[in-house]
C-alpha cells in the first residue's frame, strides 16, 4: 500500500500560512515531524512525498526534510518523491550527495523512478534495470548486465541497505510508485 | 562631543571601508552623526550598511545616533521608495525633510529594505521576491527561467545566515541597476547585513583551533565560504554558501562577504576586486553582497 503525502498541505499546516515555498530549517523540521507522525500511524509500505504544490525548495529545507528522513534509523517504509521540478531535483540531489544518501524520485509523466543523490555506479545501474524490467534475483541481474554474481549481489545489497529495492525472498522488487 | 561620519557621495561596497573607518574603535564612545547630505547615490549594500551601524550602536547602548538625510530631493525620494527611511527612523534621529514612502517602490527595487528577525521573515522575503525576480532575471538579464528559483534559494540561504548565526536581526535589500563602468551591463544585487557576532566569533569555538595562529576574520571567512564549515556539528550544515558559489560560477556572478576586519570575494573575470582583504577598518556583524550580471548577449 502507498501512503501519499501532499507536501503543500503539510507545509501549510506547519507554517499556518498560505506559502508554497519550503524554506528555512525550522519550517523543514516542522514539516518532517508532521511527516513522521503521519507515517507512524500509517500501515503503508511506501511513502510517496508529492511536491507538486511546492514552488521552491531551498537547501536547508531539503536537508531538514529529505536527508533527515533518510537518516532516521530503523525506518519501516520506503520513501519515494514525486512532482519534483528541475530546481527541486537540484536542491535535493545536492544535499543528498553531500550526505552520501540517495532517494528514488518519479519524474513527471513517468512510472519508473530515478535516483537522486549518491550511490555507487553499479547500484545506480542495478536500480535503473530493476525499475524498468521488474523483479530479479541476483543471478538474473548478473546475467542481464553481464556482471559476475558477486558484483550483482553487492549492488543489490547496497540498494537494499538504502531501501531503494524491496527484497522478497530471493527477488528484489522495484519500489511501488502507483 | 560628536563623531561625524560622512557617507560617500556614491556609496557602495567599494568605498564601504571609508565609511567603516569613520567609526574608529567599535563601539565609538562619542555620539555619532552620520552625514548623508552630500550623497548622490547609494547601493542596497550601502543603505543597509548605514542601518547596521545604527543597530550596532543601539545594541551597544550608545546614545541614539543622528542621520542627516541627503539634500537632493531625487535621492531622498529614491531612498524613501526603497523603504530605507521607514527602517532608519527606528534607529536614528533623522534630520532633514523625509518624503513619505510611495505606495510602490521603483521598478528596479526588487525588494525594499526589509528586516530579517526570524525564519518567518525569510518566508516573507522569498514570497515577495518571486514575481519581480522572474521579470528582472529572465526578462532583463537574459538568464534562463530556472535561474529565478536558484536566485530565490540563494536569497533564502543568505537571509537564514542572519537568523542562524548572527545572534541578532539584520536587513536584506535587492535591486537591479546598471554597472556602467565596471561591467557595462545590468546587474541584480542582493545585499544582506547584520550587526551580529560576525563569522569569526560564530565559528571560533568549533574551528579556531584547527587554524592556530592564522585564526582571524579572514580565516573564518575562508572556512565558511571556501570550506563550507558551520558552527553546528550537524553534518548537513554549511551547504548554503557552497551552493550559492556554485551557481554564481555558472552566471559569472560575484559574492563578497565582509565581517569584522576582512572581506572575502569570489571574483568573476569582469571584476578586479582583491579576493581577500584583511586588516580593514572594523565593522560589526557581517555584510554579504551577491551580484548577478546580465548574460552576454552573444552567449544567449
Amino acid at each position: 500500500m502507498i501512503q501519499t503525502i501532499q507536501m503543500g498541505h503539510v507545509l501549510r499546516e506547519a507554517v499556518a500560512a498560505p506559502y508554497r515555498n519550503l524554506v528555512t530549517r525550522p519550517t523543514g523540521a516542522a514539516v518532517r515531524v508532521r511527516i513522521e507522525a503521519t507515517l507512524a500511524l500509517s500501515n503503508g509500505l511506501t511513502a510517496l512525498l508529492d511536491f507538486s504544490e511546492i514552488e521552491l525548495v531551498d537547501l536547508s529545507c531539503a536537508d531538514e526534510v529529505v536527508a533527515k528522513l533518510l537518516l532516521t534509523p530503523q525506518t519501516a517504509y520506503f520513501l519515494v518523491l514525486q512532482g519534483l521540478r528541475e530546481d527541486h531535483h537540484e536542491a535535493i540531489d545536492h544535499v543528498l550527495t553531500h550526505h552520501r544518501l540517495a532517494i528514488a524520485a518519479v519524474p513527471p509523466g513517468c512510472m519508473a523512478p530515478r535516483l537522486l543523490g549518491w550511490v555507487q555506479a553499479d547500484a545506480r545501474e542495478a536500480f535503473a534495470h530493476i525499475s524498468e524490467t521488474g523483479p530479479l534475483n541476483s543471478s538474473g541481474l548478473a546475467q542481464a548486465l553481464g556482471w559476475s554474481e558477486s558484483r550483482s549481489r553487492e549492488a543489490l545489497g547496497d540498494l537494499t541497505r538504502r531501501r531503494l529495492v524491496r527484497p522478497v525472498g530471493e527477488l528484489y522488487y522495484p519500489l511501488q510508485t502507483a | 562631543m560628536t563623531r561625524v561620519i560622512e557617507v560617500p557621495t556614491h556609496f557602495d561596497d567599494r568605498n564601504f571601508d571609508t565609511f567603516a573607518a569613520g567609526f574608529g574603535e567599535w563601539p565609538p564612545a562619542e555620539k555619532v552623526l552620520i552625514d548623508a547630505r552630500g550623497t548622490q547615490w547609494a547601493s542596497p549594500y550601502g543603505l543597509i550598511g548605514i542601518l547596521t551601524a545604527g543597530q550596532a550602536l543601539a545594541e551597544a547602548k550608545r546614545e541614539k545616533p543622528l542621520l542627516t538625510v541627503p539634500t537632493s530631493d531625487e535621492v531622498k525620494r529614491y531612498w524613501a521608495r526603497a523603504g530605507f527611511f521607514t527602517q532608519a527612523a527606528e534607529l536614528f534621529e533623522l534630520h532633514g525633510k523625509v518624503p513619505k514612502s510611495g505606495a510602490t517602490g521603483p521598478s528596479d527595487v526588487l525588494l525594499d529594505v526589509t528586516p530579517v528577525r526570524a525564519s518567518e521573515d525569510v518566508h516573507g522575503v522569498v514570497h515577495k521576491i518571486s514575481e519581480g525576480a522572474s521579470r528582472i532575471l529572465h526578462g532583463e538579464l537574459g538568464l534562463e527561467m530556472k535561474a529565478t528559483l536558484r536566485f530565490s534559494m540563494a536569497l533564502s540561504e543568505a537571509c537564514q545566515n542572519i537568523v542562524e548565526h548572527a545572534g541578532t536581526s539584520g536587513w536584506v535589500a535587492v535591486q537591479a541597476y546598471t554597472f556602467r563602468r565596471r561591467l557595462g551591463r545590468r546587474v541584480v544585487v542582493i545585499a544582506v547585513s547584520d550587526a551580529g557576532v560576525g563569522f569569526r566569533r560564530s565559528l571560533e569555538s568549533t574551528h579556531a583551533k584547527r587554524f592556530g595562529e592564522r585564526w582571524g576574520d579572514g580565516a573564518a571567512l575562508e572556512a565558511a565560504l571556501i570550506q563550507g564549515v558551520s558552527r553546528f556539528r550537524d553534518p548537513g550544515r554549511g551547504q548554503g554558501l557552497a551552493f550559492i558559489k556554485r551557481f554564481l560560477d555558472q552566471w559569472e556572478g560575484k559574492i563578497s562577504i565582509r565581517s569584522g576586519t576582512a572581506r572575502l570575494s569570489i571574483v568573476p573575470p569582469w571584476d578586479e576586486d582583491i579576493p581577500l582583504s584583511d586588516h580593514l577598518p572594523s565593522f560589526p556583524g557581517a555584510q554579504v553582497q551577491i551580484i548577478i550580471p546580465a548574460q552576454d548577449p552573444k552567449s544567449r
